[in-house]
C-alpha cells in the first residue's frame, strides 16, 4: 500500500471541501457481509476535480452514494468512518454527513451537493417535463431568486408573499389554490411562473442545449440521450452546488458525446468554482480532466495523488495493470465530428 | 449561476412554441387511440350509454315520486314492442321496457362509477402503503389481499349482499368489498418497481421531500395500470351487480338492468321474449364497450403489450 493514508486524517485543513475518513459500507448478502467499501479515505480539494477509478463493483458508486446517504439500509450497514463536508453557505460550518438526520441531510441534498447519474434516461421522471423538473429545484432551493427574478421582491414578506411562497414550494392546499385565483395574486402568480420559465431556459441554455424554450415542454423520452444528460446537469447545477458528484455521466453515450459532455463538465466546473468527484473506470478520460485521482481496488484505495503522477509513476500493481490494459499508450487526436441533424 | 442575469426572452418566443409542442403531443395521443377501429366503437358506445343516462330524464318522463322505480301500466301489461307508448313493449307487470333500459343506464352509471372511485381510492392506499411501507406491514396487508382473492368475485359478492340485505346500496358495498383487492395488487407491484428507479433517487437528492416523490415520481408513474383496470372494472362490476340484481339482492321495482331482465324471465316461455332481451343486451353492450375501450387503453399506456392491429 503506497500513499494510502492521507497525512491529514484528523484534521480538516481549510482548502478541502470534503473528506472522507475511513469509510466502511457493507452489504448483507446470502454468502454474509459484503466489505463493499472497505476503510476508504481520500480528500477532495475545494475548487478541484477529483477522480476516482476502479474496475466495476469496486465500491466507487456506494462510496458517492454515502454522500447522500442513498445507501440502502437494509441490506447495507454503514460500519464506520466519516464524510466530512464543508457548507460554504452556512459559513463554512463542517458536518459529518453519514451522521445527519433525514431533514438536515436533504437541507444539503440538491443545494449544497448535486450528483449527476450514470444512465440519463433512467434518471429522469418519464411522467414530468422537462420544465417541472428543473423548476423544483429552483422551487426548493431558490425562491428567493425566483421572487427576484419575477421582479415582485418587494412583496416578500407581506401576506401576498406568503400566500405565494407556499405556492412556490408546493405546499398549496384548497384554501391557498382558492386565494390564487383572486386578480392580483393571480397576476403576480403568472409573473412567478413566467420567472421560473425563464430560469429553467437559462439553466438549460447555459448547458448548450439547442432551442431550450422548446426542449423544457419536452418529455424525457422525446431527447436523445445526450440531450437528457445535459438536462441532468442543468438540474445538478441549477443550485451551484459546492460539490458536484459525477458517477460515471458518460458511459451511457457515444464518443462524441461523451466528448462534449465532459467539455461541458469541465466548462461548468471552472466557471462556478464547483469542486468535481469523478467516478469512472475510463482511465484515459480521467487523467484528461483530473487533477488528483484515487485508484480503488476492491472495497479499498490503493493508490492516490496526482494525476499526472499516477499515470506516469504507478506504484501499484493493479494500478499498473489498468493503464496497461487501457488504451493509453498513444495519445488520441481530437475526434473528427461530422455536422448531424440538430433539433430546430 | 451566482447572479441572476435578466436574458431578454420574449414571452411569446416561450409560449408560442410551448404550446405547439403540447398541442402536438395531445393530438398525437388522440390519433393514436383513434387508430384502433375496436377502441373506436367501444368508445362510441361508452359515450352514448352515458348520454342516455345523463339525458334519461329528458328522453322518457321520469317517473315519481322516484324515478328509479320502474312505472306501472297495469291496462298495458304484457303489449308487444312497438305499441304506441310502449317502444319496447312492457313486462307482465306493466312495466315499460324502454323507461328500464333509459334508466338502467343511469342506475348502471352510477353503480359502476361509485364503485369503482370507492375500490380505487381504497386500493390505491393500501396498495401504496403496503409497497412504500415494505416489510412486516407489506405481508400482512398482502395476506388478507390473497384471502379475498381466493374466493370467487361472483359468490363473494353475493355471500356479502345477502348477509347485508337486498338493497341497491348493499350491492355497491358488496361490490367494493370484492373489487378493491386487485387495486391494491396493481398498485403494490408498481410501487415497489418504481421506487427502485433511479428518478426516484435522483428526486431525493434533489431535496424533494417523502411527499413530494410520493405525488410525483411515484404515484404518476404508477397509475397507468390501475387505469385500465379501473376501465375495464367499469364494466364487469355491471355486469356483477346486474346478476345480484337478477337474483333479487336488489330492491324490487327499481328501474335496473338485471332486474329488468329477473321481471321478463316468467314471460319468455310465453313467448314475450323483449322485456329480457332488451336489458340483456344492453348489459351485454356496456361490458363489451367498456372492455374495448380499456384494452385499447392499455396499448396506449402501455407500449410494451402487443398491439392486434
Amino acid at each position: 500500500m503506497v500513499q494510502t493514508t492521507p497525512s491529514n486524517l484528523n484534521s480538516f485543513s481549510n482548502d478541502l471541501i470534503a473528506s472522507v475518513e475511513d469509510l466502511k459500507v457493507y452489504f448483507h448478502s446470502k454468502e454474509g457481509l459484503t466489505h463493499s467499501v472497505d476503510g476508504v479515505s481520500f480528500d477532495i480539494i475545494d475548487g478541484e476535480i477529483m477522480g476516482l477509478v476502479g474496475e466495476t463493483g469496486c465500491g466507487k458508486s456506494v462510496t458517492a452514494r454515502s454522500f447522500m446517504q442513498l445507501v440502502q439500509t437494509p441490506p447495507g450497514v454503514i460500519a464506520g468512518g466519516k464524510i466530512r463536508f464543508k457548507s460554504k453557505k452556512t459559513g463554512n460550518q463542517i458536518v459529518d454527513l453519514l451522521s445527519l438526520t433525514e431533514n438536515q441531510i436533504r437541507e444539503l441534498r440538491g443545494e449544497r451537493i448535486a450528483m449527476i447519474f450514470q444512465d440519463p434516461g433512467k434518471a429522469l421522471n418519464p411522467g414530468l417535463t422537462i420544465r417541472t423538473q428543473i423548476a423544483e429545484v429552483f422551487q426548493e432551493h431558490r425562491e428567493d431568486d425566483v421572487f427576484k427574478k419575477a421582479k415582485i421582491d418587494h412583496i416578500h414578506k407581506n401576506f401576498i408573499g406568503a400566500i405565494l411562497q407556499k405556492y412556490i414550494k408546493q405546499q398549496t392546499n384548497l384554501i391557498i389554490k382558492l386565494m390564487l385565483l383572486v386578480p392580483p395574486i393571480r397576476a403576480y402568480k403568472k409573473k412567478l411562473d413566467k420567472a421560473i420559465d425563464k430560469l429553467v431556459i437559462e439553466a438549460l441554455a447555459e448547458t448548450q442545449i439547442p432551442n431550450p424554450e422548446k426542449v423544457m415542454e419536452r418529455y424525457p423520452h422525446e431527447l436523445s440521450g445526450g440531450m437528457k444528460q445535459r438536462v441532468m446537469i442543468a438540474q445538478a447545477i441549477a443550485c451551484n452546488p459546492d460539490l458536484l458528484i459525477a458517477d460515471e455521466p458518460t458511459t451511457a453515450l457515444d464518443v462524441i458525446v461523451q466528448a462534449r459532455i465532459l467539455e461541458l463538465i469541465t466548462e461548468l466546473q471552472k466557471r462556478h468554482k464547483t469542486s468535481v468527484l469523478y467516478i469512472s473506470h475510463d482511465l484515459s478520460l480521467v487523467r484528461k480532466i483530473c487533477d488528483r485521482v484515487a485508484v480503488m481496488f476492491a472495497g479499498k484505495i490503493v493508490e492516490s495523488g496526482d494525476s499526472d503522477t499516477i499515470f506516469k509513476n504507478p506504484v501499484h500493481p493493479y494500478t499498473k495493470g489498468l493503464i496497461k490494459a487501457s488504451f493509453m499508450t498513444h495519445e488520441r487526436g481530437k475526434l473528427e465530428e461530422i455536422e448531424g441533424i440538430e433539433t430546430k | 449561476m451566482s447572479e441572476i442575469k435578466d436574458t431578454v426572452i420574449s414571452d411569446q418566443k416561450i409560449y408560442g412554441s410551448a404550446f405547439k409542442v403540447r398541442l402536438n403531443r395531445n393530438l398525437e395521443i388522440i390519433k393514436n387511440v383513434l387508430s384502433n377501429p375496436t377502441t373506436v366503437i367501444g368508445l362510441i358506445i361508452v359515450i352514448l350509454m352515458i348520454l342516455m343516462a345523463l339525458f334519461a330524464p329528458i328522453i322518457t318522463e321520469p317517473n315519481s315520486p322516484d324515478p328509479y322505480q320502474m312505472p306501472r301500466d297495469w291496462k298495458a301489461a304484457r303489449s308487444a314492442p312497438l305499441t304506441p307508448g310502449h317502444i319496447l313493449g312492457t313486462t307482465n307487470r306493466g312495466g315499460d321496457v324502454f323507461y328500464g333500459v333509459v334508466w338502467g343506464a343511469r342506475t348502471s352509471l352510477k353503480l359502476s362509477l361509485l364503485v369503482v372511485s370507492l375500490t380505487l381510492v381504497l386500493g390505491v392506499i393500501i396498495g401504496s402503503v403496503a409497497g412504500i411501507a415494505g416489510g412486516k406491514v407489506d405481508e400482512v396487508l398482502m395476506r388478507i389481499v390473497d384471502v379475498f382473492l381466493s374466493i370467487p368475485e361472483l359468490i363473494f359478492a353475493l355471500a356479502i349482499a345477502a348477509i347485508l340485505g337486498p338493497s341497491f346500496t348493499n350491492i355497491i358495498l358488496a361490490l367494493v368489498v370484492v373489487f378493491w383487492v386487485k387495486y391494491a395488487r396493481i398498485m403494490r407491484a408498481q410501487v415497489i418497481r418504481i421506487k427502485q428507479r433511479e428518478y426516484v433517487d435522483a428526486a431525493k437528492i434533489m431535496g424533494a421531500s417523502k411527499l413530494q416523490i410520493y405525488l410525483k415520481d411515484i404515484l404518476p408513474n404508477s397509475f397507468s395500470p390501475v387505469m385500465v383496470q379501473a376501465t375495464l372494472d367499469m364494466g364487469n362490476i355491471v355486469l356483477v351487480g346486474a346478476t345480484l340484481s337478477f337474483i333479487g339482492l336488489s330492491e324490487a321495482g327499481i328501474a335496473e338492468w338485471g332486474v329488468l331482465v329477473s321481471e321478463g324471465q316468467a314471460g319468455i316461455s310465453a313467448g314475450r321474449w323483449w322485456a329480457s332481451t332488451f336489458p340483456g343486451l344492453m348489459v351485454f353492450l356496456w361490458a363489451l364497450a367498456f372492455n374495448l375501450v380499456g384494452d385499447g387503453l392499455r396499448d396506449v399506456l402501455d407500449p410494451r403489450t402487443e398491439t392486434r392491429r
